[in-house]
C-alpha cells in the first residue's frame, strides 16, 4: 500500500451525464485539468482514457499517483433509469408487504391525484419464510432452511439476480438473516445477496428493508463498474487506492463501496458541494446557495454558516428530488446520511419540444454526451438548451471544451426552427429565448425548493454557480429570484472534481449505546471509545495515515428517555458532566424548555481524519496555464426576446481585475463560459472567483 | 396594499415552513408512539386576530376545527393574553373535538403587540376516564371519556400552573407520556414563536400582518374563482356508518351541497342521524373541518387551506344531530363520523366535478386499542391506527397502503410496537380480493394481527365498513368489507366492528380493513392489467373471472379466447346491482 507522503499527485474524477472531468493536484499545489465526453454505456472507459491522456500530457509516471478520488452517478442513474438488478426480497412470514406499505403518508395534503411510487421489488418477487425473532432478540421460531431454499428457487426461476433479506427484529439479533444469507450463497452461488443487518442494523422495519432493497438493486451495477474502473486504471499503471465520494461528502474505499453502494447514491454532486462550502469559507461568504448545472440536471444546495445542509435519510424520486424530513412518501427511502440536495431534470443537454397540449417543454429527457446537442452534429436533430445558447450567442458557436468539440451553429438553428419555432409559429430567435426561459424556470424551482420553500430569503444569500453552463444561466436565475450576487469559482467547469481535492479523508464509526447516562461509568465510555478508535485508526492506516497524522472528533447522541430522536453534541475525553451540560444547553437552545426526565446516551460517533499535507487550499491555489486559452474579440448576444443582439466583448478570466467592469461582457475559459448581462458588474476576487453584482 | 410577489411568496412559504418546523419538533421529542410514529398531531399558525393562516403537512382533520377552538380561547382570555402565556383546551363543548386531542395555543408578541398564535394539537395516549386510551366507541356520556379541560392557562407569563399540572398528571393513566407529549407541544410552539419572530424582524410587523391577511384573501379569491365555474344546483348524497356498537341501526350521513352562482357553497346536513348513544358524535367544529377539507381536495393544488377558503362555505348541521351534538353526548370516536362526512361530501362532489373525485376509500383508519398491566403493574396502552386504501380514480387506479386523504397519518412500525409493548404482530399485509373492481380498481385493504403476550388485556375495536362497503363510482364495484376475528387456540371466530372486551394471553386478534371502491365498468379494464394484479397476488383467478370476466391458463398466462367469450356473454346480461348506496 502506497504511503500518502511518498507520491505526489492526487487525481479527482467527476463523471457527469455529459462530460467526465478530471483534476490533478501536484504537491506544489498546482492544478491541471481535463474534460472529455462521458461514455454512458461504460463510464470507466472515459475515466481511463482521460487519466491516461492527462498523465501522458504532463509526463507524470502513473506510479506517482497517490490517490484517485471519485464521484460517480452510477448509483443514481441506475435507479432513475430502473436499470438495476432484477431484485427479490425475502422477509419474515406475514411481512412480505412491508416494502410496499411503507410509512403510509402522502407528500402533499389534499392531493387526490397522487401516484404512490411503485416498489423496486414487485409483490410477486417478495417471498416469505418461516422464522421469527422477538423484540428482545430471543428466537420465537427457528429459520426454516427448506423455506429459504424454496424461496431462492422460486426467485431464481423468475430470473432474479440480487436478493435482499430483511427479517423482523434482525436489528436485535441478526442470526436468522446471516443463516439465510449463508444458505442462499451455498445453494445459489450466482445470486448477489445483501442482508438488512449488514446495511442498516437499526430499528424500524420499513426504513431498514427499503435501504437494503436499494442496496441489493445497485450491487451488480456498482461492482461491475468499480471493478472495470480499477482494472482499467491498474492496466495503465495507476496503482493508487480508489476512494469513492459518499452521499454525505465523505470518502469510502472502493471495496467497501462494492458492498454498500447505497452509501454513494448521491455521490456525484457531493464533491462540488464540499468544494463550494470550503471556497465560501475561504472568501468569507458562509451562507451560500450552491447551484450546479450539468448536462442533464441542475442541483441546488444550501450552505449555512459554512456547512452544507445535511439529512439523515432521504427519498430518491423522479421529478424534483428533495429530502423529506418527515414526509416519507415520495420515493425510495434511503436511511443513509446525505447532503440535502434539490435536483431538477434540466441541464444543457435537456431536449426541448412541444407537448400534447401545445406547450413548450424542456427536459427531463437529455441528449447527454452521445449524441449530444444538435450542434455537435452527432446524430441528434432535436434542439437542446445548449443549442438555444449557441444561437443566442451565450456560448461560443465554433467550439467547446477548449476546442475539443466542434460546433455547428446552423444545426442548432435548424433544430430549433423545426421542433419549436415552426410548431409555435415563432421566429427562431424567439423560440430560442423560449427554451432558455422554460429551462430557467425549472432550474429556479430547485433553488426555490431549498430557499423560499424553507423560509430562507434568496435575497439574503450568494449564488455560487458552477458546471459548464452555470455561468450562462446563473445571472438570469439570480435576477429572477432577486439574488444580489453570483460567484463563479475558478475552474467552474470541473468544480465538482476540484471540490473532491479539497475534502479530507475521513472514516467514521458509530456505536449504539442506548443506556441511561446516570447509570454509566467512565470505564464504560472508555471502552466504547477504545473500540471505535481502533476501528477507525485501522482504516486510516490502510489509507497511509499513521497515528501521528490523524485527528479524532467525538460526538455523542443523546435524548431524554422515550423520545424518538436525539441531539448531537461534541465532547472530549470521558467527561460526563461536559456531555450532560452540552446536551442540556443544546436542548434548551433547540426546543426552548428544560426537561427533567432522565437522559439516555444513544450513540457515540467518531470521525477520524487523515491529515493531508496537500489538501487543496483555495486560498493558495495555482492553476496550470493551458495552451490557447487566451480569448479576445466580440460576439453578438441576444439578451432578451424582442431586443436586438448586441456586440459583446470576449475576454478571459485573467483580463478581469479587482475593480468592477460593467456588463455586457463574456468571460470565456477552457471549460466554461460566463455571460455578464448588461445590468450587472463583474470583478475578480483574490481567489480568482468571478463575482457578478446586480444593481439593486 | 401593493403586493410584492417575491415577498409574498417568501412569507407564505416561510409560514408553511415554520409550521413544518413545529411539526418536526413534535416528532423529534414526543414520547408516545401515536404522536411520534403514527403522527396523530398537527401544527398551525394563526394571525394575531386568531385566523388560521398556515399549517404543517399533518392531520388535515384537525385544522378546520381551529377557528372554533380559537374563538373559545379568545372568548375567555381576550384582553388577558401576555407574552409567555400558554393556553390548553380539549373539551368538545368548548370548540374541541374529542378529549384525547389537547389543543395548545401560544400567543406571539413583537414590540408589545400580538401578531400571531402558534397552535399545536396532539392526540394523547390517555386522558383518563372509563377505559384506557380514552377513545372507546361505547361510552354514553362525555363524563365517562376522561378529563375535560376548558380553555385554561398552563403557563401564565412564563410561570407553570402547577395546580393544572398536578390535576392532569393524577387523572391520566400514563402521566409520563402525557406530560412528555405536552412538553413536545410546548417546544414546538416555542420553535414556531422563534421562527415567527425572525420573520417579523426581517420584514417588519406591519408588513407580515398585512401579508397574513393577504394570504387569507388570496385563498378566498382562488376558491371563489374556482367554485364559480361549477354548475349551479343542489347535489345530494348519503352514506352510512354501520352502527354505534349499541344497536344494529345504520347511521345515515346525508348532505345537500348547493352551488351558488357567486363562488360560494351551502352545505346542509339536514336528514343526518340524530346524535347517537355511543361515542360517534362529531362536534360542529369537527363537522366544519371535514366539510372544508373535502372541498379543498377537489380544488386546484395551489389553494392554501386557511380561513380564506372557509369563508366561501356555509355549513348547516341540525342541533342535537350526530354532526352537531349537545351535552352530554360522548364524542371520543368522532373521527369515524368525520371520515363518513368526507365520503359523503365526495359522493356529492362527484356529481359536480366528476373528473376529480375517486370512488370511496377504506372509510377511515381503524383504531385497535390494546391495554393492560405489565408484570410490574405499570400500565401499557397501544393505540394503533390502520390505514388505508383509495378508491379507483377517473383516470387511474386507486392506491393501497396509504393514509386516508382527509388526514396524513403514518403507521406504527412493528418493531417499535414490539419493543415497547407486550404484543407480537404476526401479519401486516394486503388482503387479497378486497379491492373494488372497476376499469380503475380500488386499492386492496390491509390486515394486521396481534398476538397478546400480557396475562390479560382490554381490547377495544373501532372499525367500520363491515356492513356498508365503500361505494364504487361510475359503474365501479364497492370495495371489500372490513372483518375482525379472534383466534384462541385453533378456534377462530368473528368479532363485530365495534367491541370492548377482555382477551387473555396468546389470543390472536386479526383485523382486516375494507378495500376501496372501483371506478368505471370492470369489463373495461384491460385484461393485461387484471393479469398483473393476479400475478402480484392482489386478486385470485376466481375474483378475476367473477368480476372482470378474465380467465387465465397455465402459469398465469392470459386465456385470450375464454376471456373474449366471457366478456361478450357478460356484456349481454344486465349489470349486477352490487351493494351500492349513495345518491
Amino acid at each position: 500500500m502506497a504511503l500518502a507522503s511518498d507520491n505526489r499527485f492526487r487525481i479527482a474524477i467527476d463523471i457527469g451525464g455529459t462530460f467526465t472531468d478530471i483534476a490533478l493536484l501536484t504537491d506544489a499545489g498546482l492544478i491541471h485539468q481535463s474534460k472529455i465526453s462521458s461514455t454512458p454505456s461504460d463510464p470507466s472507459v472515459a475515466v481511463i482514457e482521460g487519466v491516461g491522456q492527462l498523465l501522458a500530457e504532463l509526463s507524470i509516471s502513473p506510479g506517482a499517483v497517490a490517490e484517485v478520488l471519485h464521484g460517480t452517478t452510477v448509483g443514481s442513474n441506475t435507479i432513475l433509469q430502473r436499470k438495476g438488478a432484477r431484485t427479490g426480497l425475502i422477509t419474515t412470514r406475514g411481512f412480505r408487504d412491508v416494502l410496499e406499505i411503507g410509512r403510509i403518508r402522502m407528500p402533499d395534503m389534499f392531493d387526490l391525484t397522487w401516484e404512490k411510487p411503485k416498489p423496486l421489488v414487485p409483490r410477486r418477487h417478495r417471498m416469505e419464510v418461516t422464522e421469527r425473532m422477538a423484540a428482545d432478540g430471543s428466537t420465537v421460531e427457528p429459520l426454516s432452511e427448506a423455506g429459504v431454499i424454496s424461496a431462492g428457487k422460486a426467485l431464481v426461476a423468475e430470473g432474479i439476480e440480487a436478493v435482499a433479506i430483511a427479517f423482523i427484529n434482525s436489528y436485535r439479533n441478526p442470526a436468522h438473516e446471516l443463516q439465510a444469507e449463508a444458505i442462499l450463497r451455498a445453494n445459489f452461488p450466482h445470486l448477489l445477496v445483501t442482508t438488512s443487518c449488514a446495511v442498516l442494523p437499526e430499528m424500524k422495519e420499513y426504513e431498514r428493508t427499503s435501504t437494503t432493497v436499494v442496496n441489493a438493486y445497485l450491487l451488480a451495477a456498482m461492482r461491475s463498474y468499480l471493478q472495470r474502473l480499477e482494472a482499467g486504471l491498474r492496466a495503465i499503471g495507476v496503482a493508487a487506492p480508489i476512494l469513492v465520494m459518499t452521499s454525505n461528502g465523505g470518502m469510502l474505499a472502493a471495496n467497501v463501496t462494492c458492498e454498500k453502494p447505497v452509501l454513494v447514491v448521491a455521490s456525484g454532486p457531493a464533491g462540488g458541494v464540499i468544494g463550494a462550502a470550503r471556497l465560501g469559507v475561504a472568501r468569507d461568504d458562509r451562507d451560500v446557495i450552491v447551484f450546479d448545472m450539468g448536462g442533464t440536471t441542475a442541483k441546488a444546495v444550501i450552505i449555512e454558516d459554512g456547512r452544507p445542509s445535511m439529512t439523515s435519510e432521504y427519498e430518491f424520486r423522479d421529478g424534483i428530488s428533495t429530502s423529506s424530513r418527515f414526509i416519507k412518501a415520495g420515493g425510495y427511502m434511503l436511511k443513509v446520511p446525505a447532503i440535502d440536495i434539490a435536483e431538477v431534470g434540466a441541464g444543457g443537454g435537456s431536449i426541448a419540444g412541444i407537448d400534447k397540449g401545445g406547450l413548450l417543454v424542456v427536459g427531463p429527457q437529455s441528449a447527454g454526451a452521445m449524441p449530444g446537442p444538435a450542434c455537435y452534429g452527432l446524430g441528434n436533430d432535436r434542439p437542446t438548451v445548449t443549442d438555444a445558447n449557441v444561437v443566442l450567442g451565450f456560448i461560443n458557436a465554433t467550439s467547446l471544451a477548449g476546442g475539443k468539440l466542434h460546433i455547428d451553429r446552423a444545426l442548432s438553428e435548424q433544430a430549433i426552427r423545426v421542433h419549436v419555432g415552426d410548431p409555435l409559429s415563432l421566429p427562431m430567435q424567439d423560440a430560442a429565448h423560449g427554451i432558455r426561459a422554460v429551462a430557467n424556470a425549472a432550474m429556479a424551482r430547485a433553488i426555490r425548493a431549498v430557499t423560499v420553500e424553507r423560509g430562507l430569503d434568496p435575497r439574503d444569500l450568494t449564488l455560487m454557480a458552477f458546471g459548464g453552463n452555470g455561468g450562462v444561466h446563473a445571472p438570469d436565475l439570480a435576477r429572477q429570484l432577486g439574488i444580489p450576487r453570483v460567484v463563479i469559482p475558478p475552474m467552474s467547469g470541473i468544480f465538482s472534481a476540484l471540490g473532491m481535492l479539497a475534502s479530507d479523508i475521513e472514516h467514521t464509526a458509530l456505536k449504539t449505546v442506548s443506556q441511561r447516562l446516570d447509570r454509566m461509568s467512565v470505564a464504560d465510555l472508555e471502552a466504547i471509545k477504545q473500540e471505535l478508535r481502533q476501528q477507525v485508526a485501522a482504516q486510516l492506516a490502510a489509507d497511509g495515515y499513521q497515528a501521528e497524522r490523524t485527528a479524532f472528533l467525538w460526538e455523542a447522541d443523546l435524548r431524554h428517555e422515550g423520545q424518538a430522536t436525539e441531539l448531537t453534541v461534541p465532547f472530549e475525553g470521558e467527561d460526563f458532566s461536559q456531555i450532560r451540560e452540552r446536551f442540556v444547553a443544546e436542548y434548551f437552545k433547540t426546543y426552548g424548555y428544560r426537561d427533567s426526565t432522565p437522559m439516555e446516551l444513544m450513540k457515540v460517533r467518531v470521525a477520524g481524519r487523515g491529515l493531508r499535507d496537500n489538501r487543496l487550499d483555495f486560498g493558495n491555489m495555482k492553476i496550470a496555464a493551458r495552451a490557447g486559452a487566451s480569448r479576445s474579440g466580440t460576439r453578438q448576444v441576444s439578451f432578451a426576446r424582442g431586443e436586438p443582439a448586441v456586440a459583446v466583448e470576449i475576454v478571459d478570466r485573467g483580463a478581469l481585475g479587482a475593480s468592477s467592469r460593467q456588463g455586457p461582457l463574456i468571460i470565456e475559459e477552457f471549460d466554461a463560459t460566463i455571460v455578464v448581462p448588461p445590468d450587472a458588474k463583474a470583478h475578480k476576487d483574490a481567489i480568482g472567483c468571478i463575482v457578478l453584482e446586480f444593481e439593486t | 396594499m401593493k403586493v410584492d410577489p417575491i415577498t409574498f411568496a417568501v412569507i407564505k412559504s416561510g409560514l408553511d415552513s415554520i409550521a413544518d418546523d413545529m411539526a418536526y419538533t413534535v416528532v423529534r421529542i414526543a414520547r408516545s408512539e401515536i404522536v411520534k410514529d403514527v403522527m396523530d398531531f398537527s401544527a398551525a399558525l394563526c394571525a394575531g386576530d386568531g385566523q388560521m393562516v398556515a399549517q404543517a403537512k399533518t392531520i388535515a382533520q384537525h385544522l378546520g376545527a381551529i377557528p372554533e377552538a380559537m374563538a373559545s380561547v379568545l372568548a375567555k382570555f381576550e384582553g388577558d393574553l401576555h407574552d409567555g402565556d400558554v393556553v390548553i383546551m380539549n373539551d368538545p363543548y368548548h370548540g374541541g373535538m374529542h378529549l384525547p386531542d389537547i389543543f395548545m395555543f401560544v400567543p406571539i408578541f413583537f414590540g408589545g403587540e400580538r401578531h400571531a398564535f402558534a397552535v399545536v394539537i396532539c392526540h394523547h395516549t390517555d386522558v383518563g376516564g372509563r377505559v384506557p386510551g380514552s377513545n372507546a366507541s361505547d361510552s354514553t356520556e362525555i363524563y365517562q371519556e376522561g378529563l375535560r379541560i376548558p380553555p385554561l392557562k398552563l403557563y401564565d407569563r412564563g410561570v407553570l400552573n402547577t395546580t393544572l399540572e398536578a390535576l392532569i398528571k393524577i387523572n391520566v393513566r400514563v402521566p409520563d407520556r402525557v406530560w412528555g407529549d405536552l412538553s413536545a407541544q410546548f417546544a414546538a410552539a416555542q420553535v414556531g414563536k422563534r421562527g415567527l419572530e425572525k420573520l417579523l424582524q426581517r420584514y417588519g410587523a406591519a408588513e407580515v400582518d398585512a401579508y397574513m391577511q393577504e394570504l387569507l384573501d388570496y385563498a378566498e379569491r382562488l376558491t371563489r374563482r374556482e367554485i364559480a365555474t361549477w354548475p349551479k344546483g343542489t347535489y345530494r348524497f348519503v352514506d352510512y356508518i354501520d352502527n354505534d356498537g349499541f344497536s344494529d341501526t345504520p347511521i345515515p350521513i346525508k348532505v345537500a351541497i348547493t352551488v351558488n352562482g357567486d363562488g360560494t357553497l351551502l352545505v346542509d346536513y339536514t336528514g343526518s342521524s340524530p346524535q347517537v348513544k355511543g361515542a360517534l358524535n362529531s362536534t360542529l367544529s369537527f363537522t366544519h373541518s371535514l366539510t372544508y377539507l373535502s372541498v379543498r381536495c377537489v380544488l386546484a393544488k395551489d389553494v392554501p387551506n386557511n380561513v380564506g377558503l372557509f369563508r366561501c362555505i356555509t355549513v348547516k348541521a341540525p342541533e342535537a344531530s350526530i354532526l352537531n351534538p349537545v351535552m352530554p353526548a360522548p364524542c371520543a370516536a368522532r373521527a369515524l363520523t368525520g371520515y363518513r362526512v368526507f365520503d359523503t361530501m365526495l359522493g356529492a362532489l362527484a356529481q359536480i366535478v366528476p373528473d376529480k373525485v375517486p370512488a370511496a376509500g377504506e372509510g377511515g383508519n381503524s383504531v385497535i386499542c390494546i391495554s393492560g398491566l405489565r408484570p410490574n403493574r405499570q400500565p401499557f396502552i397501544i393505540v394503533d391506527m390502520i390505514c388505508g386504501a383509495w378508491g379507483g380514480r377517473p383516470d387511474k387506479d386507486g392506491l393501497e397502503a396509504v393514509t386516508n386523504a382527509s388526514q396524513n397519518l403514518s403507521n406504527m412500525p412493528v418493531e417499535v410496537m414490539e419493543a415497547e409493548h407486550p404484543v407480537r404482530i404476526e401479519d401486516y399485509s394486503f388482503v387479497t380480493d378486497s379491492c373494488g373492481a372497476g376499469r380503475y380498481r380500488g386499492g386492496v385493504g390491509v390486515r394486521r394481527s396481534y398476538r397478546i403476550l400480557a396475562p390479560e388485556a382490554l381490547l377495544q375495536l373501532r372499525t367500520d365498513r363491515v356492513t356498508f362497503q365503500p361505494y364504487g363510482l361510475n359503474g365501479g364495484e364497492p370495495g371489500g368489507s372490513s372483518r375482525n376475528f379472534i383466534e384462541i387456540g385453533n378456534e377462530r371466530s368473528a368479532l363485530p366492528g365495534k367491541i370492548t372486551t377482555i382477551v387473555m394471553r396468546d389470543t390472536l386478534i386479526i383485523h382486516e380493513q375494507a378495500g376501496a371502491g372501483g371506478f368505471g365498468n370492470p369489463l373495461l379494464r384491460e385484461p393485461e392489467q387484471v393479469r398483473e394484479d393476479f400475478l402480484d397476488g392482489k386478486i385470485t383467478a376466481a375474483f378475476a373471472e367473477q368480476h372482470y370476466a378474465v380467465r387465465f391458463g397455465a402459469r398465469g398466462a392470459l386465456d385470450v379466447e375464454a376471456t373474449a367469450r366471457l366478456r361478450s356473454e357478460r356484456a349481454a346480461t344486465p349489470e349486477p346491482s352490487g351493494a351500492r348506496h349513495g345518491a
